[in-house]
């Protein structure tokens, strides 16, 4: 890795780490503009409590202290790696994020590959038969896939599947309660993944899909492709060692721009198929009022996606060299 | 009731009837699957009044008692009990040689602890429930004596593990309790014991085999899953992955459809210590609720068997006071006043209230709040806009999260009218007073009296009922609180709700007393699957 | 331009669906006078099970086509106003930044990146359950998840245009800067944006059913959202009432992104998308 690289890094690092402070406050403020807090909700728990125990659990939580000061005491906190405790949940928000965070990685991770695969395979092939039936068709299908809302497909895919066929389970990540052997597991949980995976990547199938029939299109025409062919080396040799590589850099620059809104998406896919990650875990803390909880979600989530970005900018520097890094 | 319905119900009565009536011989082992949603937090309901909360933990430790579909307590960890004349010591004789789960024996200690320190400090009904003991003294290991200072017979109908769940001394004791590990990781006396919780979930519960009803329970694994989505909760039933869902947590609209299978029962048996009420509170310092004729007008444009009969589908009642007709000790609607569909009377109260029509036939504009839990309450908003406007008011539907509803509601005091869901409990002082008793009007306490509702008359009924020892006079005090309540209409009670539980048929005995599905499941089994 | 819109077998369809859809926003009254709440006969009626009642009955037994037409509005008008309020964000912030660039670009470009980095869906829900679910509320949360794409386009175009001679002969002849950035560079650097916020339309949409799937929905407004809400828990049994107003956003979306395809390549002939 030469210096250029490693200055680019740390560049952009520095700039993450100004976007994090900007999510941690932003979010902060707003969430603390809110009406009604964590105890009116605790206090209206389908039961009885007095003001009393109420005005003791707000200074015990520290919700009786000024907005500044709440703002101070959390991001302390979190640069001592401390989100907060919530208290709803009697655990620390970090370790109730990382308990849901991997449910929602497996779900994403395993969205984005099955979407790029499928996405780039149909779109090459598409590209490689461009204005044929073939083409039209797969054109076509793609584009319902991208106008079907995620809960209509994950709806629909469970009364197939699960309900009708009895194929595969209706929700969950793993069948509890069962001893299993660690192949088991993965058997387990890969059933269970499915459905949610099928349900979040159509839709992303369909925009890599268009991506790569585009940019296959825009490649094939370029001179080094004529050349390659023109040296007489094969049609597969051709696509698979010089247009793919090519066609699939904006691919991977798509991949980075929408992890975020893969998370966004997984909150749906997560309801409908009550998967234990942080989609849920967020929606259901704001319903309780749970604001260490929706601040650590937001700021974890932040964090792994500028985590992916990065890893991603190095996927890129090295699949283009020519790609230069100062930019 | 559709004729079809009427026959569905009768049929799955007549399932129910029969599957106790065969009394076969129980079988052991096999794992069930219970559906919840919400998902519980933590595992210990001694410190919350949350629903989840109460089903969960209630299988994992015991309580004192249980009770019958007519509320009379049933010996669980109690083996007896006595209340003195005067009625201000009861006295219990708790079962001997019961265990906690890390093999300590329970003792009269864990009740006396559990009861002044951790459910008169923070359980959120508990402080109302044993607001009047003042100590539990300990004789013997085996005997727990309430000392009250006022007769608390309600206090006497609150036992059961929802709301009266005991927790070991041992590990308590000296301890911070709300934050205690143990709240994850519970030790308890009851049928099952903790394996492994996954928030959001799972939960899963093994036999305790050293349970101290020998030979129970006889399922292996009670597994709880935590599913959202009641479209998925339904798959899960219908597909035979989950075998039991209570508290109308399977869509009713879907109820016909798998009733029709012949594969589940549907009951709305055990829920008899719940008795949740649809309600409108008026706000009554409001300028316009504050009229009485208004409020008047409001009952009488709403057709409540046309909401009992289209949302709830049939399982529910028209109510006539703000008692649950499950009540069956208190409830008596003699004499009570009545508020019939009646658009013209509607029209005919707010002539006289001075609300004319305007030239689009508007008379009044308002603004409903309804209870931001389950669908039930957002649906009767919908209908009532409609069915207001026959009357010329213009009704417009506020949503807001659950948070926000109480903030409004019952600290900012900023609303006209809500459509709540209110627990009425096993005895009207658990629940049905705090609505109505001018003390519990606090603002900031979510679900208390939310009308502002004052009436010494009110007060003084309620505070004598309340500590009545005598059953037939406490009968008839309440008799007089159910006409007072209406006459004065500070809530007008829509629908006396009926949960559904639904159930494969292999799973035997998930209800046989009135804490249903809130019962410790000793008697669940599973018979094998065909 | 039209025409070559028109001619594109995407655009023609693209349009037509669109036309049908604004036919039905503004006919709904016309068709159903008494709007779409009217409790009209007993509810989840089925499809056709009634003559006059073709979509059937909701669960309140309100009609499903009455409220499928004045559904349209909403959702229409929900996805034109987050649409507009997203580009008058993006373009402004993505202008300044690009024109300006240095500090001003920095700053501006980090808030934007912080925006991003938060995941919208999410972001939508934690803003309407705070702000409370209006119709107002949905448009603003939406529109806030959905400005930084428009900023980042933008400022690129910007950045690219700034350095032509007809913007630096401007500023040597001593145009101000406002006026420089609306009369010459905003005009030269819009047209990838106006693809885009076809696609936006489409996005804002499909999150308004997203949010009322999720019981975010305005009680207040019909919009197909509010329908898919209302038929979900019941999907199992009555589905009709869930998927019936789920194809039209499908449709909507579909005509949306056909014609979003079909302006990019009359736009630009020879370029591929984005």
């Amino acid at each position: 890795m030469n210096r250029h690289l490693l200055n680019y890094l740390g560049w952009r690092l520095l700039q993450s780490l100004v976007v994090i402070t900007i999510v941690v406050i932003g979010s902060f403020m707003l969430l603390h503009l809110v009406p009604g807090d964590m105890v009116d909700v605790l206090g209206g728990q389908r039961g009885d409590m007095d003001a009393e125990l109420m005005a003791t659990l707000r200074t015990r939580y520290g919700l009786d202290q000024p907005m500044l000061v709440q703002l101070f005491n959390y991001v302390t906190g979190v640069l001592q790696g401390d989100l907060g405790y919530s208290f709803r949940n009697s655990n620390t928000v970090l370790s109730l994020v990382l308990q849901r965070l991997p449910a929602t990685i497996l779900l994403v991770v395993c969205s984005v590959a099955v979407a790029v695969f499928i996405g780039t395979l149909a779109g090459v092939f598409a590209a490689r038969h461009v204005h044929r039936p073939i083409d039209v068709i797969i054109s076509m299908v793609v584009l319902v896939f991208y106008a079907t809302p995620v809960f209509m497909t994950g709806l629909g895919l469970v009364i197939i599947f699960s309900v009708k066929l009895k194929l595969l389970p209706v929700g969950g990540l793993i069948t509890p309660g069962v001893d299993m052997t660690t192949l088991q597991l993965v058997g387990d949980v890969a059933q269970h993944l499915i459905l949610p995976v099928l349900s979040l990547s159509l839709f992303y199938i369909a925009i890599y899909a268009r991506l790569a029939r585009a940019s296959m299109l825009q490649v094939l025409n370029q001179d080094y492709i004529r050349t390659a062919y023109a040296k007489g080396l094969g049609t597969s040799h051709v696509i698979i060692g010089h247009a793919l590589r090519n066609a699939l850099l904006p691919v991977v620059t798509m991949v980075g721009l929408q992890i975020a809104e893969l998370f966004g998406g997984a909150v749906l896919t997560e309801t409908i198929f009550s998967l234990p990650g942080v989609g849920r875990l967020a929606y259901d803390s704001v319903f309780e009022r749970d604001y260490p909880l929706i601040l650590g979600v937001l700021l974890v989530c932040s964090f792994v996606i500028i985590l992916v970005n990065l890893i991603i900018d190095l996927i890129y520097t090295l699949l283009d060299p020519r790609v230069e890094v100062s930019r | 009731m559709r004729p079809a319905k009427l026959l569905l119900g009768l049929g799955a009565a007549l399932c129910a009837l029969t599957s106790f009536a065969q009394a076969e011989e129980p079988v052991r082992g096999g794992n069930a699957t219970f559906i919840m949603s919400p998902a519980p937090q933590i595992l210990t309901s001694a410190i919350t009044t949350a629903g989840a909360e109460q089903v969960v933990s209630s299988k994992i430790s015991d309580s004192l008692f249980t009770y019958d579909y007519d509320l009379n307590p049933k010996p669980l960890l109690a083996e007896s009990f006595s209340v003195s004349d005067d009625g201000l010591r009861v006295t219990i004789n708790l079962r001997k040689g019961v265990k906690w789960h890390d093999g300590k024996e329970f003792t009269s200690e864990d009740v006396a602890f559990t009861t002044m320190e951790v459910w008169k400090v923070l359980h959120g009904r508990g402080r109302t429930i044993f607001g009047n003991v003042t100590a539990v003294e300990t004789p013997d290991p085996y005997t727990a004596i309430f000392v009250l200072s006022k007769p608390s017979p309600g206090m006497l109908k609150s036992l059961a593990a929802q709301q009266a769940q005991i927790l070991p001394a041992h590990i308590y004791k000296g301890t911070d309790i709300a934050t205690n590990p143990a709240n994850l990781k519970p030790i308890g006396t009851g049928p099952f014991k903790f394996v492994s919780f996954s928030p959001g979930d799972n939960l899963v519960l093994e036999r305790n085999p050293d349970y101290w009803d020998t030979g129970k329970p006889y399922l292996d694994k009670l597994i709880f899953r935590f599913i959202p989505d009641p479209a998925t909760r339904a798959s899960a039933i219908e597909s035979g992955e989950a075998q039991i869902a209570p508290q109308n947590l399977v869509p009713m609209a879907d109820l016909e459809r798998l009733g029709a299978t012949g594969e589940f029962d549907i009951t709305t048996k055990g829920y008899e210590f719940q008795n949740e009420m649809e309600m409108i509170e008026f706000n009554l310092d409001d300028p316009i609720m504050k009229d009485k004729r208004v409020r008047q007008a409001i009952a009488h444009a709403i057709d409540r068997d046309w909401i009992v009969e289209n949302i709830f589908f049939g399982y529910g009642k028209s109510a006539e006071t703000p008692l649950h007709q499950q009540l069956t000790e208190m409830f008596d609607a003699s004499g009570v006043p009545q508020y019939a569909f009646d658009p013209e009377k509607a029209k005919a109260l707010l002539d006289e209230a001075g609300y004319k029509p305007d030239a689009n036939g508007v008379r009044l504009k308002l603004t409903v709040d309804p209870l931001p839990y389950g669908e039930h309450q957002a649906s009767i908003a919908a209908y009532m806009r409609e069915a207001f406007r026959a009357v010329g008011i213009d009704l417009t539907v506020r949503a807001q999260d659950f948070a926000g509803f109480v903030k409004r509601v019952y600290t900012d005091r900023d609303f006209q009218f809500t459509i709540n869901l209110l627990t009425g409990g096993s005895d009207p002082t658990i629940g049905t007073q705090r609505t109505f008793w001018s003390q519990s009007f606090k603002p900031g306490v979510g679900f208390s009296n939310g009308s502002h509702y004052v009436s010494p008359e009110m007060d003084k009924l309620l505070e004598t009922a309340a500590s009545e020892m005598d059953v037939a006079k406490r009968k008839a005090e309440y008799h007089e609180f159910q006409k007072l309540a209406m006459e004065d209409l500070p809530v007008f009670p829509l629908v006396a709700v009926e949960s559904v539980t639904i159930a494969s048929k292999r799973l035997k005995n998930h209800t046989i007393d009135a804490n249903g599905t809130y019962s410790n499941f000793a008697n669940v089994y599973l018979t094998p699957a065909e | 331009m039209l025409r070559r819109v028109l001619l594109s077998p995407a655009g023609f369809v693209g349009l037509l669906l669109l036309l049908m859809i604004v036919g039905m926003a503004l006919s709904a009254g016309y068709f159903f006078p008494k709007g779409p709440w009217a409790l009209v006969a007993r509810p989840y009626m089925w499809p056709g099970q009634r003559p006059g009642l073709l979509f059937g009955t909701d669960s309140l037994g309100r009609d499903i086509l009455a409220a499928i037409f004045y559904g349209s509005r909403v959702s229409l008008i929900v996805g034109l106003v987050a649409t507009v309020c997203a580009l008058a964000v993006g373009i402004t912030v993505g202008s300044i930044a690009g024109y300006f660039g240095r500090g001003v670009d920095a700053v501006l470009m980090r808030i934007t990146d912080a925006f991003q980095t938060i995941p919208g869906f999410l972001f939508a829900i934690v803003l309407v359950s705070i702000l409370s679910p209006s119709v107002t509320n949905i448009v603003i949360a939406i529109a806030v998840v959905s400005w930084p794409p428009v900023a980042r386009l933008t400022r690129a175009e910007v950045l690219r245009v700034r350095e032509t001679e007809y913007v630096q002969s401007c500023k040597i002849i001593g145009m101000s800067t406002p006026r420089i950035i609306l009369t010459q560079v905003l005009p030269n650097s819009l047209s990838p944006v106006i693809v885009v916020a076809a696609v936006l339309v489409a996005t804002a949409i499909i999150t308004e059913a997203g949010l009322s799937f999720l019981g975010l929905g305005d009680p207040n407004v019909m919009s197909w959202g509010t329908l898919i809400n209302v038929g979900r828990p019941s999907i199992r049994s009555t589905w009709f009432i869930c998927v019936l107003p789920g194809l039209f956003v499908v449709m909507t979306v579909l005509a949306l992104n056909l014609l979003g395809d079909a302006i990019n390549d009359a736009l630009n002939p020879h370029f591929r998308k984005r």
